[in-house]
């Protein structure tokens, strides 16, 4: 017996989530999704989960995780009660469920809070370079290994520990019981998903949009591989240079297009932004801007005498790498993925 | 007189001329006895081929005519009128209906569909050939209307039928004007109360000077037909010569001995036997229960104006035409339906709209303040094959409403609609939003999933399968359990049956078409008004209270009416009085008169349909209906029959 609690819906709002109290479950959403099938339908159905507020349910759902936001749902919804957004909102409240510390549904619902947590990273960096004396080899050379620590440490910490959780909620609950060779087999669904989010294909819109998420993921994933294991700040060699600069410049370019597109709201994915969608889409902007220009600088010889360049670099990359990765939207990198490896593996169990 | 007919046979657009080869009817009839001419039209009913049609009519001196085309239940009307046009009598017209029951029925079939449409214009022309001039019967009409119910309709009605200058009897049987909408609170749209509304419609009442307004008062008898019905009202006093002082009221009904439970309040309450349910209700004096007062004198000690020996009065009303706004009652749920009387937080809608009226500050039932409200929707209606299958329309509206109510007078509550589908049809759909908005949760069920209702260890419990989840069954803790109940028809509708109003299979009273003619009553001169002719809300009731108004208006605004001379008639030598016929009549339209010292059967020709259920019944075939002769009955068959 599932008990209902309609107290949840204004929960669900501080994630987002817009007038889906509207609902009169016509269905007209469903059938209009191109990935939603019968035996994965939605968002009907999660908008009612919503509405009734059966959070267990919800917790141990991957179809949040389904969608990837083409917006017809929206578009078409006749009680303008918004699927798209409560799916995108069902994702948020999802990560902050995952999220053990309980930082992410903090920083979710609270932007005054976000900024006291980025100001707090920045004084951070800044007091770290005042305890230096601003001398910038020894600034840039603990800000390579603050790189490379932090990824370790947050995924050591917060993310593997969050996707265990998200582990249990989904497969450990739905009771069903499968081999270590099958998870191990199905392995390569979790990482085809990871780099190439081929599901987003399905989606009946413009498929520019995956052509310009998958070169900004393939463009973050390098430049970070080109900056921590190839030293680019470092470096000597001409083809990891040039490399580097196509990296942050890409980088820098697609976002530049996300932000224009959130700020003239010309899509329904881009239509409600809430404060994470920016922190995340301008954070990245501004890791391929800095990071192309302090390596500008360094090729230039002027970085000694412009250590603040550096400095912006470095905070920005504190934040990304503190708050946005470990609570933030970036996330979603991981949980998508997983969540197409469950499904698969689920559908195996069936 | 030789007959000279016209005859016209109508394609219908392609609607008969698909299935019928309407060329070929009109050959094979040119040559019958009696046919002057025979057309094809495209459109018989159009005004290019009704003015042919009384070209040809003057213009030939024909004296009948025959329409193949439609049912004469559309266009009767219409030929009739294009036969008085020329000059002709309308009774002289005969219609032969191809389509419905002909080119539809039979559109497998083209050539059997051509030959029985050759067969039935044949037998329309051997009827034409035979037809007489006829003269429409007139009947004196008296200008007034009785209108029975002083509810919302009747009250509208009343005012209505007072505005064209007719004089009007409103016959309530309470002894407060308003029925039920006096009980309701605030409404949707107008967020006016039912109380403000009946105050508003009262004061209109009064000023005009035209409508005599009895409370208390039961038509007891009736005789007459329409354009003169002879009613019988019995009225009930009040017990008072006067209004008291406010007082000196309050002591008197403070002093009364006797308590019973007050209906106004469905029960929920009590009252005293003298007593008034509201301090602004209408008309303002209060008034004495005689069924539970035991004449102990106490209140006329206190307040003079108070007199136990009035006697009830009876009065006699003669009027044209009798407009029936008797109205409903909510729907009584069986012992144990949904927990009704055996689980302790179960109530009706209407109880509870009442208890919202009276509740102030919080909401609370059995010393505990109500947090979870949950409504159980369809209760008494659309129930399984011999219970209500219908939908009572007005109830979903007015649940969501009670509990957009409930939500803005008490914000912490928390409402669960357990529906069956939600039919807030037009505006009210707006009512159905702002109640999502709210929060409100709908779970809903099906005929093969209902609701249970269950009170155990002090927690009342409502459970369901949602449709809407996927089947979920979903479980609710309420401190209170709403039954959206329906409406069914009065408990005592015997006003009805004293008119001989028929009744649909729903009980409530029965209008001729539901489309076409929606309240009129197969009783000539009797309309239906409001929610005694089946479910209404406010809005709907009001609007078939004014087309009714309008209708008995058309009976009598004449002083005269005319009615249809097709009727039975007595062929006085013949006529033995056996008494067959009277039985057979379901009009009543036959009595027994003595013409030179013989008893015979007499027609009233203002109440006999022209049926012809009293024909077959008579033995000495005393008995003829006028236009149906047996000539023109037997002239017919044979022309079938000959094909």
């Amino acid at each position: 017996m599932a008990g209902i609690d309609p107290k949840f819906g204004e929960a669900l709002k501080n994630y987002g989530a817009i007038n889906f109290n509207a609902c009169y479950n016509c269905g007209t959403c469903t059938a209009v999704c191109s990935l939603s099938t019968p035996e994965n339908s939605f968002p009907r159905e999660m908008i009612r989960l919503s509405v009734l507020g059966m959070e267990e349910e919800l917790t141990s759902s991957l179809k949040p995780w389904l969608c990837y936001y083409c917006g017809e749902c929206t578009t078409y919804c006749p009680q303008t009660a918004n699927p798209g957004e409560l799916m995108m909102s069902l994702r948020r409240w999802l990560t902050s469920k995952y999220d053990w510390t309980g930082l992410s549904g903090l920083l979710y619902k609270s932007l005054p809070l976000t900024i006291v947590a980025f100001l707090l990273v920045a004084i951070g960096v800044i007091s770290f370079a005042a305890s230096q004396a601003f001398n910038s080899e020894t600034i840039m050379h603990y800000g390579h290994y603050f790189e490379m620590i932090a990824i370790g440490a947050v995924f050591a910490f917060i993310l593997f520990p969050n996707i265990i959780r998200m582990w249990y909620f989904v497969m450990v609950r739905s009771g069903k019981k499968l081999s270590l060779t099958t998870y191990v087999k199905t392995s390569g669904e979790l990482f085809i998903h990871m780099f190439t989010q081929k599901r987003s294909l399905g989606c009946d819109d413009n498929q520019f949009r995956w052509f310009e998420h998958f070169i900004l993921v393939i463009g973050y994933l390098m430049l970070l591989f080109t900056t921590v294991f190839l030293d680019w700040f470092g470096s000597q060699n001409l083809f990891v240079i040039l490399l580097g600069y196509v990296e942050s410049a890409l980088i820098f370019i697609i976002t530049v297009d996300f932000v224009k597109s959130r700020i003239q709201k010309n899509r329904e994915v881009s239509k409600n932004s809430q404060p994470s969608d920016w922190f995340f889409v301008i954070w990245l902007l501004l890791m391929g801007l800095t990071a192309l220009l302090v390596r500008s600088f360094i090729g230039l010889g002027i970085i000694e005498n412009n250590l603040w360049m550096y400095l912006i670099h470095l905070t920005v990359l504190a934040q990304w790498a503190l708050i946005i990765v470990p609570f933030g939207k970036w996330t979603h990198f991981l949980y998508r993925s997983f969540a197409m490896y469950f499904e698969a593996l689920l559908a195996k169990a069936n | 007189m030789k007959k000279k007919i016209g005859v016209y046979i109508c394609h219908c657009g392609g609607n008969i001329s698909d299935y019928v080869d309407v060329e070929k009817v009109k050959k094979s009839i040119e040559d019958e006895g009696g046919v002057y001419l025979a057309k094809t039209t495209m459109f018989a009913c159009s005004d290019s081929n009704q003015k042919d049609m009384v070209d040809d009519i003057k213009g030939n001196e024909l004296n009948g005519i025959v329409v193949a085309s439609c049912s004469p239940k559309l266009h009767l009307t219409t030929f009739r009128n294009v036969s008085e046009r020329a000059d002709l009598n309308k009774y002289n017209y005969v219609h032969a209906n191809i389509r419905e029951q002909d080119s539809w029925a039979h559109s497998d079939d083209k050539n059997g569909a051509t030959e029985k449409a050759i067969l039935l214009v044949k037998a329309a022309i051997a009827k034409a050939r035979l037809a007489e001039p006829l003269i429409p019967n007139k009947i004196q009409a008296q200008k007034a209307v009785a209108v029975i119910g002083g509810g919302i309709a009747g009250m509208k009605a009343a005012i209505a039928l007072s505005d064209k200058d007719c004089p009007v009897y409103l016959i309530e049987k309470a002894p407060f004007v308003g029925g039920r909408v006096a009980q309701w609170g605030n409404m949707f749209t107008s967020n006016q109360t039912g109380e403000e509304l009946i105050t508003k419609l009262y004061h209109e009442l009064i000023k005009r000077k035209n409508i005599t307004l009895f409370t208390g008062a039961e038509v007891t008898h009736n005789a007459g037909s329409i354009g003169d019905f002879r009613l019988k009202v019995s009225v009930q006093p009040r017990y008072f010569t006067g209004t008291c002082e406010e007082k000196q009221l309050q002591q008197a009904i403070d002093a009364c001995p006797v308590e019973v439970l007050d209906e106004f309040n469905f029960n929920l309450t009590k009252r005293k036997a003298i007593y008034r349910n509201a301090a602004s209700e209408y008309p303002q004096t209060a008034t004495i229960d005689m069924e539970n007062c035991t004449r102990c004198g106490k209140c006329e000690a206190i307040c003079d104006k108070i007199d136990l020996s009035q006697k009830e009065e009876i009065l006699d009303l003669h009027v044209g035409s009798v407009l029936m706004a008797t109205g409903f009652d909510p729907y009584t749920p069986a012992e144990g339906e949904y927990g009704y009387n055996e689980v302790d937080n179960v109530l009706t809608l209407p109880q509870f709209v009442r208890m919202l009226e009276l509740s102030d500050k919080k909401l609370i039932r059995n010393g505990k303040e109500i947090k979870n409200i949950a409504y159980i929707y369809c209760v008494g209606s659309r129930q399984e094959e011999d219970g209500n299958t219908y939908c009572s329309r007005y109830c979903c509206t007015s649940a969501i409403h009670t509990s957009v109510e409930v939500k803005k007078k008490f914000p912490g509550v928390y409402n669960y609609h357990f529906n069956r589908g939600i039919r807030t049809y037009g505006k009210q759909e707006l009512l159905y939003a702002e109640s999502l908005q709210l929060g409100d949760i709908y779970l809903q069920g099906d005929e093969e999933s209902l609701p249970e209702v269950s009170g155990e260890s002090g927690k009342t419990m409502v459970k369901v399968k949602d449709i809407l989840s996927a089947g979920r069954l979903i479980e609710v803790e309420a401190d209170l359990v709403v039954l959206v109940t329906g409406m069914v028809p009065r408990a005592d509708n015997s006003v009805g049956s004293m008119f001989k109003l028929p009744k649909g299979r729903d009980k409530f009273f029965n209008e001729i078409h539901m489309k076409l003619r929606p309240v009129e009553t197969f009783i000539d001169g009797v309309t239906i008004a409001g929610a005694c002719q089946g479910p209404k809300n406010i809005m709907e009731s009001v609007n078939s209270a004014l087309a009714a108004a309008t209708k008995s208006y058309s009976y009598v605004s004449k002083g005269e009416l005319e009615t249809e001379p097709i009727v039975a008639e007595v062929d006085a030598e013949l006529c033995s009085w056996c008494d067959a016929c009277t039985a057979a009549c379901p009009f009543d339209a036959i009595s027994m008169t003595n013409e030179s010292s013989k008893a015979i059967a007499l027609i009233n020709n203002s109440v006999c349909k022209g049926c012809g259920m009293c024909l077959p019944v008579c033995p000495t075939d005393a008995l003829n209906l006028i236009a149906y002769s047996n000539n023109e009955i037997e002239s017919m068959i044979d022309a079938l029959a000959a094909g």
